[in-house]
């Protein structure tokens, strides 16, 4: 399982925080493998242990127990060698509002040890590569919330750190610009930057991240690409809907509802259901209001030879879907609750806790 | 030197929000002055009875101010430090791998330098007014007044990264004020008081710097109270600077 070229390597991360009656076990056993290169997402709702995990990698943190090594250094031993390697961007960015963007950008950088002459030509390159350049000399206190995350994004990679760290990145962004931030993180990755970030939005982790992990309590709960992980679950759902044979149209007006349209699909559905349910890569069918839903493993080649099939049977389809399950469908099923329910409300415990 | 270069850098940075802070820039410059304009006439009147001058009044009020200037720019910087918590400055800070103590440090020289530019400020006017002034005297005194800046900017800074939220921090400071400012005597001279206060008052670091403060701005050098504030000033600030560096190293922000 474990590459050579992991990046982040933890085993058994644990942090546990005092609180009103008794410990609060903020993570409970981490082991996270991260590639050089692949942008590394942490999926869970608020409250799951992201941002204290989080803390813990950048050397904010001190670590409970297990270990933890990051661009080869190890975290708890070697903090100071982790900070040299590492860019770190916190939900709350941090930038000096009465300075303007290159000024935060050109301090940032020295505080990294290199001379002003060295960071001024880094610093222009960033706002290029991060669309500051309308307002990078105007000061931070004006911009809007996209642009001023995109800053914080160019301060923590002022000094061209191998792995960055981005803490909710999208979190209070528009539609419009969280997508322009994907953008820009996926241009990062492909300069060769690991990116690991926590997110509790199920798209983001979703479209953005090549690896990643659902974390819930402290614990990770799930692991993969995000294609694998959504595959998990069951594959593709594809619900049929099929049409009444000629007999049930006969019996009972077209305008008829309820009860006696029931019986008239429920006659497709009884005939389609044991022709289907015996074809190979069927892996669940079950049968409803003339309805059949069955789960593939590729609904992309499976979806043709179910039409054939049913055709070549005499079986006539009103209407076919086929819907991808989501990463909720995978953090429903292992824990029991939808991502969706969990609202902001945590949010406030998780800061504490962190 | 690394850290020196950090302090540098960091001083810099805090310098430069200050000056660009315009309400900051003119409470700051009007509050020594207000404290000469509203209180002079006040202590002139009460000592006028007993046949002092102008200039004299001034000799035994204006080293007051300069320590209560020292100790309220001291105080004052823990509410920047939770205003940089609460927007993730020094977070930013603590994952670089600049020095913890220039992190702390850097907005501390930054204060003392605006705390001498007022502190020259209340000189000039006072100059004005009939202030003797003994070069020595104040450049001893300027030691004294930048090293309690510092124990209790390093104090403040350290209590509100502890607190960590706005209420907490200013309950603290204003609970310490009161009773800090009146056990040293800045504007009434501790001897007035009975016995018991008195005691108190050798608890008090700022009383030590007010004490030797009147000595010195009367061109007195060697004398008792100047090297009993620096001998409870110089061991208290590498105390305190030693205690804010630890909290700033654990994780706190």
């Amino acid at each position: 399982m474990r590459a050579v070229d992991n990046i982040i390597t933890t085993q058994d991360l644990r942090k546990s925080f005092a609180a009103r009656g008794g410990r609060v076990e903020a993570v409970r056993g981490v082991s996270i493998d991260v590639a050089r290169g692949e942008i590394f997402g942490f999926l869970g709702p608020n409250g799951a242990g992201k941002t204290t995990t989080l803390r813990m990698l950048t050397t904010l943190l001190p670590i409970d127990s297990g270990t933890a090594t990051v661009a080869g250094f190890d975290v708890a031993r070697q903090p100071a060698r982790v900070r040299t390697r590492i860019g770190y961007v916190s939900q709350l960015g941090g930038a000096d509002e009465l300075a303007t963007g290159r000024e935060n950008l050109i301090l940032q950088g020295r505080l990294y040890g290199a001379s002003r002459a060295r960071v001024a030509p880094r610093a222009a390159a960033l706002v290029e590569l991060l669309d500051l350049a309308e307002f990078a000399d105007r000061r931070v206190a004006t911009y809007s919330g996209g642009q001023r995350r995109r800053l914080d994004i160019a301060l923590g990679v002022v000094h061209e750190p191998p792995v960055l760290f981005l803490d909710e990145p999208t979190t209070g962004l528009d539609p419009q610009s969280r997508a322009n931030l994907w953008d820009h993180i996926r241009a990062l990755r492909d300069r060769g930057t690991t990116v690991f970030l926590t997110t509790h939005y199920l798209e983001e982790a979703d479209v953005l991240c090549d690896r990643l992990m659902i974390m819930d309590h402290g614990q990770v709960v799930a692991e993969g690409t995000p294609r694998a992980l959504k595959r998990q679950v069951a594959g593709d759902a594809i619900v049929i809907s099929l049409r009444a044979d000629d007999h049930g149209a006969d019996n009972h007006g077209a305008d008829n509802h309820g009860a006696d349209n029931h019986g008239a699909g429920n006659h497709g559905a009884e005939r389609a259901a044991p022709l289907l349910r015996t074809e190979p890569y069927v892996r669940e069918l079950t049968t409803d209001d003339g309805q059949v839903r069955l789960y593939v493993d590729d609904g992309g080649t499976a979806l043709p030879q179910l039409i054939r099939l049913l055709d070549s049977r005499g079986i006539g389809v009103r209407s076919i879907s086929m819907s991808e399950p989501t990463l909720d469908d995978v953090f429903l099923r292992q824990t029991g609750r939808s991502l969706r329910d969990e609202g902001a409300s945590d949010q406030k415990q998780e800061e504490v806790a962190a | 030197m690394k850290p020196v270069r950090d302090i540098g850098l960091l001083f810099q940075r805090y310098a430069v929000q200050l000056l660009r802070n315009p309400v900051w820039l003119i409470v700051g410059f009007s509050t020594p002055i207000l404290y000469l304009v509203l209180f002079m006439p006040l202590l002139k009147h009460a000592v006028g009875s007993v046949g002092l001058s102008s200039g004299q009044v001034v000799d035994l009020f204006l080293p007051g101010i300069l320590s209560l200037l020292a100790f309220a720019s001291g105080i004052g910087l823990g509410f920047s430090t939770i205003f940089e918590l609460k927007a993730g400055v020094i977070e930013r800070f603590r994952v670089t791998p600049a020095s913890r103590l220039a992190i702390l440090t850097g907005p501390i020289l930054a204060t003392m330098m605006m705390m001498f530019v007022f502190d020259a400020v209340v000189v000039a006017v006072g100059f004005g007014v009939g202030f003797t002034v003994h070069w020595a005297g104040l450049a001893v005194l300027a030691v004294l007044l930048a090293l309690l800046m510092t124990t209790v900017a390093a104090f403040s800074v350290a209590t509100a990264l502890v607190t960590k939220d706005i209420s907490g921090f200013a309950a603290i400071v204003n609970g310490l004020n009161l009773p800090v400012l009146l056990l040293a005597g800045v504007l009434l001279p501790i001897s007035l008081g009975p016995a018991w206060m008195r005691v108190i008052a050798h608890f008090n670091p700022l009383y030590y710097l007010v004490e030797a403060s009147r000595v010195l701005a009367g061109g007195t050098l060697a004398a008792a109270a100047v090297w009993q504030a620096f001998a409870v000033l110089v061991p208290l600030c590498a105390l305190v600077l030693a205690w804010a560096t630890g909290v700033f190293r654990r994780a706190v922000a």
